[in-house]
């Protein structure tokens, strides 16, 4: 860990106490639902993790990591009201279903690679809405379920909703943090490195004594965990499952800001996240106006996630293959060839 | 066991195989080509769709959607004209498409096609949102497909525009058949589904033969889209679940097989309509559930599906 940190770049330093002053601000400055929104924010960070984790250091293409993040939620719903669980124990059993969830793709992403892996998680994020309507003991079916426990602050907090708002706020930070915390050291362990090497060459890395099946499974079971896991803290944050937060876009856009953020890299999801929201914020202050032709039509498209990430991952693929932090590394290979 | 049920089911899935077919076939065509799965295949079509649906209504700005579609000139068209306005738009929208941003990235991993053509997916389900509005909008039927507008074999009825659709399809393949056997384009995109270095090497110039193939898929997907609007209702999300069950027979007759896709989208499209209507578990819903775990056995045991090549990977 102490070489880890050492390890850390000016640049970054300076960015992380940036984020994190702008994160302790945060409650101070802020409403009940502003509080909410931006801790949603935050939790967005880890399913773009995730599909960093299958993607980026385990070479598997995901595009269906919405329904892990889908399956995380139900699940954490389904726990915490159905067995009336703890929270804390609802939430670990919406990360392990979400992970068990993972290993069943995992297993065919075994022998079905690259682009065929792609097509299929595709059609499982398509197929996920639909199939989601038939169970609602799990979802709720078409109009969703309210969760009837809730996660309020303990009692010397005070009641406020306020002080419930900044403890959820506080809860989720901790969470992504230690989560954050976890992956780094794995892709930086002898786990991630044969991530890595299964990615990069996987006869080579069978060669050197890599376990393809359990590397490859367990990979995509800590990916599809992470999804879950911000599934759980998004119904910890709204107590409501619905079967309309998890269409193809959603999990589009979580794979297109794991890209753009830059794959390979536990730096770029957060960059990623960061990308996403300032482009929201842009966007929405921009749709608002009027007068300019042609150009407003193009301004209310900016409001619209799928839109903006659609051309971002376009234009990124062209302009930076690495995505956002890889933008630097790019710059050095150049100027070393 | 009913068996005028049985084969009135099995005629009323032959229409839905028609559309999977096709779609498929766009697939194929660009998978046996460049070997890049266009998971963008669906939408593009959606958007020739709507397309369509402008030619249709002619000079009814309320319903002809904002943007762009703003620009075209509206002049209401009958059904056969705006189709065919519609498929050669759509030829135009994926010649465009490979000439902009396929082509670039012809040297490109893997990687970079699958994130354009999920970009593109993305921006383009998003201007039709945008432009025409996420309300589903009615499509006339491009035959006949009122009540009583059918033959009666053996008791089921056949309608005309299961009929009528499979004519369509099967005249544009003997057109596709001759344009690939007959003319000298063909030959050349032949060559290059072959083998792309060599066919450089004695002149052909892949680029611009590529970007022909991938009109004539955006084509192919353009009629899918026109079949389905009738049956679905035109909105943007339209070609999704199509793109599953199309993927899926693309799989299962082999990817780079234009015969498989036509076989697989019958096969697809029989199992989607059979399949709940004899396993009373599963129901409309989960109907796509034993063509996704079959694609998927598919692509474990045998990648190369009914008619596909085998691959031969280099250790």
């Amino acid at each position: 860990m102490m070489r880890a940190i050492s390890r850390i770049k000016p640049l970054q330093g300076v960015a992380v106490s940036l984020i994190a002053a702008w994160l302790v601000c945060l409650p101070f400055v802020s409403t009940t639902t502003e509080l909410r929104q931006h801790t949603q924010v935050i939790i967005a960070v880890l399913a773009v993790l995730g599909v960093n984790i299958a993607t980026g250091y385990g070479g598997m293409i995901s595009l269906g990591h919405g329904v892990f993040v889908g399956v995380g939620a139900f699940a954490t719903g389904y726990f915490v009201d159905g067995f009336s669980l703890p929270w804390l124990l609802a939430i670990s059993m919406g990360i392990v279903t979400a992970s068990l969830a993972g290993a069943l793709v995992g297993i065919p992403a075994l022998r079905i690679k690259g682009i065929h892996l792609a097509l299929l998680t595709l059609c499982m994020a398509i197929v996920f809405q639909p199939l989601s309507k038939r169970f609602p003991a799990f979802t709720g079916g078409v109009s969703g379920k309210a969760i009837e426990a809730r996660f309020e602050a303990p009692s010397w907090l005070g009641d406020s909703r306020m002080a419930s708002a900044v403890y959820r706020y506080v809860f989720c930070i901790l969470v992504v943090l230690f989560a954050l915390g976890l992956t780094w050291n794995l892709v930086n362990s002898r786990a991630g490195r044969a991530m890595r090497a299964l990615r990069d060459n996987d006869t080579a890395a069978a060669i050197y004594g890599i376990n393809l099946v359990h590397a490859r499974v367990v990979t995509f079971s800590i990916s599809a965990g992470l999804a879950g896991l911000a599934g759980a803290l998004q119904v910890v944050l709204v107590p409501y499952v619905s079967q309309d937060n998890y269409t193809v876009q959603e999990s589009l856009v979580i794979y297109a800001t794991a890209v753009i953020g830059g794959l390979g890299s536990i730096w770029g999801s957060v960059l990623g996240v960061i990308a996403r929201t300032g482009f929201g914020a842009l966007g929405e202050r921009l749709s608002g106006m009027e007068g300019f032709g042609f150009v407003s039509e193009f301004f209310e498209l900016l409001d619209e996630q799928a839109f903006v990430f659609g051309v971002g991952l376009i234009a990124l693929t062209f302009v930076f293959p690495r995505g956002l932090a890889g933008i630097r590394r790019k710059n050095r290979q150049q100027t070393n060839s | 066991m009913d068996y005028v049920l049985l084969l009135q089911r099995i005629f009323d899935a032959l229409f839905n195989s028609a559309i999977y077919s096709s779609l498929a076939l766009a697939l194929v065509i660009i998978f046996r080509a460049t070997g890049l799965l266009n998971f963008a295949q669906g939408e593009m079509a959606t958007f020739s769709g709507y397309i369509a649906f402008v030619f249709l209504v002619g000079p009814q700005p309320r319903l002809k959607g904002g943007g762009l579609a703003g620009l075209i000139p509206g002049v209401p068209l009958s059904v056969p004209l705006a189709v065919m306005g519609a498929v050669l738009a759509g030829m135009a929208v994926g010649a465009a498409t490979e000439r902009v941003l396929i082509r670039p990235l012809r040297n490109a991993p893997e990687l970079s096609l699958v994130n354009v053509s999920i970009g593109l997916l993305l921006v383009i389900n998003s201007l039709m949102a945008q432009w025409w509005g996420t309300g589903p909008r009615v499509f006339p039927a491009l035959f006949p497909a009122g009540a009583g507008q059918n033959f009666n074999i053996f008791g089921a009825r056949l309608r005309y525009s299961t009929i009528g659709v499979w004519a369509l399809l099967f005249v544009v393949l003997v057109c596709l058949i001759l344009l690939l056997k007959k003319t000298r384009i063909g030959l050349a995109f032949r060559a290059v589904s072959i083998n792309q270095t060599n066919s450089e090497l004695v002149g052909i110039p892949v680029g611009r033969v590529l970007m022909y193939g991938w009109a004539l898929a955006a084509g192919f997907g353009a009629l899918a889209a026109c079949i389905c609007a009738n049956s679905v209702l035109l909105e943007p999300n339209m070609m999704l679940r199509v793109l599953v069950y199309a993927f899926a027979a693309a799989t299962l007759g082999g990817l780079d097989s234009p015969k498989g896709a036509l076989v697989g989208g019958v096969i697809v499209g029989l199992s989607q309509t059979l399949i709940p209507a004899y396993v009373p578990f599963i129901g409309f819903e989960l109907s796509v559930l034993p063509v996704l775990i079959a694609m998927t056995v598919v692509l474990l045991v045998r990648p190369a599906g009914l008619y596909g090549t085998k691959r031969i990977e280099r250790v």
